[in-house]
């Protein structure tokens, strides 16, 4: 089966998205400057871009494509819960990041200081990467 | 000794005008996560009636509230809250937009008794536009209570000072 050029993008991209967001988390950890940038330019790209990609997957999906028509029923499924599952982390990212923004202004180290909260993040993160990229691979490499 | 004047934004927060936003918005907010779900792992679409009802009363609402808002809070100030609340308020306006010619589409195949056909850019645009507005509004929210909270309590240390 050949790859969508979208998916593979989309597929590919989410790993740099997940670089940016241990990036802009690790930076705060080690006590060092915020990147408002990267953290902006990654909140924006997956907004506009890799969830974009995700809504119109679904579309197509729940229009009777003959190839989502297809697809087995713990697959679409696994969609489902794979998009509302990256919704929730990517919300929670750009929550967490603006208030370590926030806090950094008044010399607080946001993430630092909250071990628990961090770590939650990045495990619902990395669970949210992995099920796609797992989903990618199920879907056009197996 | 008289009561302590209640906090301007506390007093916002409890203004019926919000209270009936944050509720049509609660509502249209999982009925579309729901209707989201669905369509994808059945192909089904429950709840619509619903969902659509209170997105158009969340328009009306919307634009009464955001009117009020901008208002209030303008001139614009380059401020991460008045940034992401600009977001948040262009994702929901298109979401609802978005939402509008869906709805039609709805209504005319339910007229018809036929099954409706929603044009794809349309129904991934309305999809996005609202995954944004839950995230915008949530980090907008957010940052402006985070800053009451910490000008609440550097008034109170230097409350404690004095």
């Amino acid at each position: 089966m050949s790859i969508p050029a979208f998916s593979l993008f989309s597929a590919i991209s989410e790993l740099l998205v997940t670089a940016g967001v241990l990036f802009v988390v690790r930076r705060n950890w080690t006590r060092r400057h915020f990147p408002f940038a990267i953290f902006l330019s990654v909140a924006l790209f997956e907004g506009l871009v890799n969830v974009m990609y995700m809504a119109g997957r679904a579309s197509e999906a729940s229009a009777a494509h003959a190839a989502s028509a297809a697809l087995p029923v713990g697959m679409k499924i696994g969609f489902a819960a794979h998009g509302l599952l990256s919704l929730f982390a990517y919300l929670v990212f750009v929550v967490l990041g603006t208030l370590a923004h926030q806090a950094q202004e008044q010399g607080r180290w946001f993430f630092r200081e909250r071990p628990a909260l961090t770590w939650s993040f990045l495990v619902v993160w990395m669970v949210s990467i992995v099920s796609g990229e797992v989903i990618f691979a199920l879907r056009y490499l197996v | 000794m008289s009561p302590a004047p209640p906090n301007p934004r506390a007093r916002r927060l409890r203004a019926p005008l919000l209270l009936a936003v944050w509720t049509l918005f609660g509502v249209a907010a999982t009925g579309g996560l729901v209707i989201f779900f669905a369509r994808l792992a059945a192909g089904t679409t429950p709840g619509i009636e619903i969902h659509v009802v209170s997105g158009l009363a969340l328009l009306a609402a919307w634009a009464a509230y955001q009117w009020a808002h901008w208002l209030r809070i303008a001139p614009w100030r380059p401020r991460l809250d008045y940034t992401l609340g600009l977001v948040a308020a262009i994702s929901m306006g298109l979401a609802l937009l978005t939402g509008l010619p869906l709805a039609l589409e709805w209504w005319q195949a339910r007229e018809a008794g036929r099954p409706a056909h929603y044009v794809s850019w349309l129904s991934g645009a309305h999809n996005v536009m609202s995954m944004l507005v839950l995230t915008f509004v949530a980090a907008h929210l957010f940052t402006v209570l985070e800053r009451d909270a910490r000008r609440r309590a550097e008034n109170g240390k230097g409350a404690a000072k004095q």
